[in-house]
């Protein structure tokens, strides 16, 4: 089948070949996979979170399976900026895929660091503010602040001119508020939804199944609440947003499309199959093509009334 | 390589431990491209519970493109996996595992493989490994169990003119003690020991070994959500200090490396 469909999308100046990037944290620097994704083929990459120092992170317990979905303690173990500029980065810039770099931060000072080492590297083509992350002290309180996370977009804002993604966190009242706080801020885009904040426990030990205690809930399970979240920003800001939470087959991310999603991201849905986002990438094109639509770009925020 | 694919069941066959199955599929790249210590994630479409299950590699036939695992039934992948029937279908990625067993089958060497529960299929098939390709090696396999009917995964293994010692806590077969007490007059300056099982086991031997200044090579079971490096949920913690992915920096590690 030769697609006569456009799958370009653009998320501020970043332009993505076709809709469909990967969750941080859900598909490492992208060369784990090598066996089995072609990185070229993806919309953009989003990599693992990258801080300013190298982190540890959580002891284990880290992860535990709950009903369609999983919790998530890692907390942010990553090798820091220098680790991902000498050893990430050339793998990843041997493709032909845009690089979405995942920064974590303690303050907007830490952001900006990491973020105009990015930029003076040429490591990146968009940076995804990290605002939201529920296992790490300090990480979640700037998303749940509209003036907070204001500080860090604005911070970042003054020190590169790579499209600026903030990652909302859907541990708040109203994400609407922190939406327009990021856009008036300079943010060129929202990602959404980080995970949900919860916790597991093993009765028959009565222990706290993560040794955090408290982790992200991911998957299916949290699927309805991100799509509303989307939704609702849609209607709220102007800017693009990046669509995820619980994809895991190709109508999952059409959904996230309807609710105003320009992009979407494959997140714990790659723990299960890793070749997740291509068969997204292809079920999108296929839903356009037998649906008439030319242009994939006219499914953003289409959904109507029941 | 890792590949994910549909391969196809050839039989699930009950053993005599309660709840125990072994589970032949037939798989070419599988079968080609699996080593001792190598693991595959099974999905099987079980509702709610969405992540694959690591299964290690049990008995491979590279003439027929066939490779099998042993596991008991705990949850609902594995309920699924005792329902399969010949001809279905499963939902397999593989073969996984950074770093494997490392036989190095030098002459004069004493390979003591020490395996318990699940642990003990991955070391028959080291143990098969090992003869295959040093006929003249000297290897002990010592299975340990809670009680006799529990001894699992030494299909073959006499066959292969491998010693095998059979330790139960309760002694209803061989030994009765745990699988320390066969290793311990084992231990020689020409012993290697690869171990296999529950973690305290593991560490037991560990500990052992390296009090006896024997190289010991442990392959550790955890619960891995991804298997292939990218949701870094499987750590465990090194004496250095780093938290290391058991699925891609693993399985198996020199017992040295871990703190226990």
């Amino acid at each position: 089948m030769v697609s006569t469909v456009n799958m370009t999308v653009q998320i501020g100046s970043l332009k993505m070949r076709n809709p469909v990037t990967t969750g941080s944290g859900t598909f490492g620097f992208g060369s784990e996979t090598k066996d089995l994704v072609p990185l070229d083929r993806l919309g953009a990459v989003t990599v693992k979170a990258t801080t300013r120092e190298r982190r540890l992170g959580n002891p284990p317990q880290r992860i535990v399976e709950t009903a369609s979905g999983i919790l998530n303690a890692i907390g942010l173990q990553n090798g820091g900026i220098d680790d991902y500029l000498a050893n990430k980065a050339p793998y990843l810039r041997c493709f032909d895929c845009p690089i979405i770099v995942n920064v974590p931060g303690e303050n907007p000072d830490d952001f900006a660091y990491v973020v105009e080492r990015l930029t003076a590297a040429g490591a990146a083509d968009a940076v995804e503010l990290n605002i939201s992350c529920p296992n790490v002290s300090h990480g979640l309180d700037y998303a749940t602040d509209p003036q907070l996370a204001a500080s860090v977009v604005a911070a970042v804002r003054k020190v590169t001119s790579m499209p600026v993604i903030a990652k909302l966190s859907p541990n708040v009242t109203d994400i609407r508020v922190i939406a327009k706080a990021c856009e008036d801020a300079g943010a060129d885009a929202l990602s959404m939804i980080n995970t949900v904040v919860g916790t597991a426990i093993d009765p028959r030990k009565r222990k706290f199944r993560l040794a955090n205690i408290t982790g992200g809930l991911s998957g299916p399970a949290v699927k309805p609440i991100a799509l509303l979240a989307v939704w609702r920003c849609y209607n709220t800001v102007k800017i693009p947003i990046i669509g995820m939470g619980g994809i895991a087959c190709p109508l999952d991310a059409i959904e996230f499309m309807l609710a105003g999603a320009t992009a979407v991201a494959c997140g714990t849905g790659n723990f299960v199959d890793p070749t997740l986002s291509l068969e997204v990438i292809d079920g999108i094109e296929k839903y356009c093509v037998e649906n008439g639509f030319a242009d994939v770009n006219a499914l953003i925020g289409a959904v109507t009334a029941a | 390589m890792i590949k994910k694919e549909a391969a196809q069941v050839v039989s699930v066959t009950p053993l005599s431990a309660p709840r125990h199955f072994v589970l032949t599929m037939t798989s070419a790249h599988l079968a080609s491209h699996s080593r001792p210590g190598h693991f595959i994630a099974v999905a099987a479409d079980t509702g709610s519970a969405i992540l694959r299950k690591p299964f290690s590699v049990y008995t491979v036939n590279p003439d027929v493109g066939e490779i099998s695992i042993l596991f008991s039934v705990y949850g609902p992948t594995t309920t699924a996996m005792s329902r399969m029937l010949p001809g279905d279908s499963i939902d397999v990625l593989g073969p996984l595992g950074g770093r494997i067993f490392d036989p190095e089958p030098i002459k004069g060497i004493h390979h003591i493989l020490v395996g318990g529960g699940y642990g003990v299929p991955p070391l028959n098939y080291l143990a098969k490994t090992i003869r295959a390709s040093a006929p003249d090696a000297m290897v002990t396999v010592i299975i340990g169990a809670r009680t006799a009917n529990l001894l699992v995964g030494d299909d073959g293994l006499l066959d292969a003119g491998v010693e095998v010692i059979y330790c139960t806590d309760d002694g209803s077969a061989g030994v009765q003690g745990r699988v320390t007490d066969a290793l311990l007059p084992l231990l020689k300056s020409d012993s290697r020991v690869y171990t296999c099982g529950p973690t305290p086991m593991m560490k037991a031997v560990g500990e052992l070994s390296e009090a006896h200044g024997v190289d010991c090579q442990v392959s550790l079971e955890t619960f891995m959500p991804c298997g292939v490096g990218i949701c870094v949920g499987c750590v465990v913690k090194m004496r250095d200090g780093v938290f290391s992915r058991t699925c891609t920096d693993g399985p198996v590690y020199p017992g040295c490396e871990v703190a226990w």
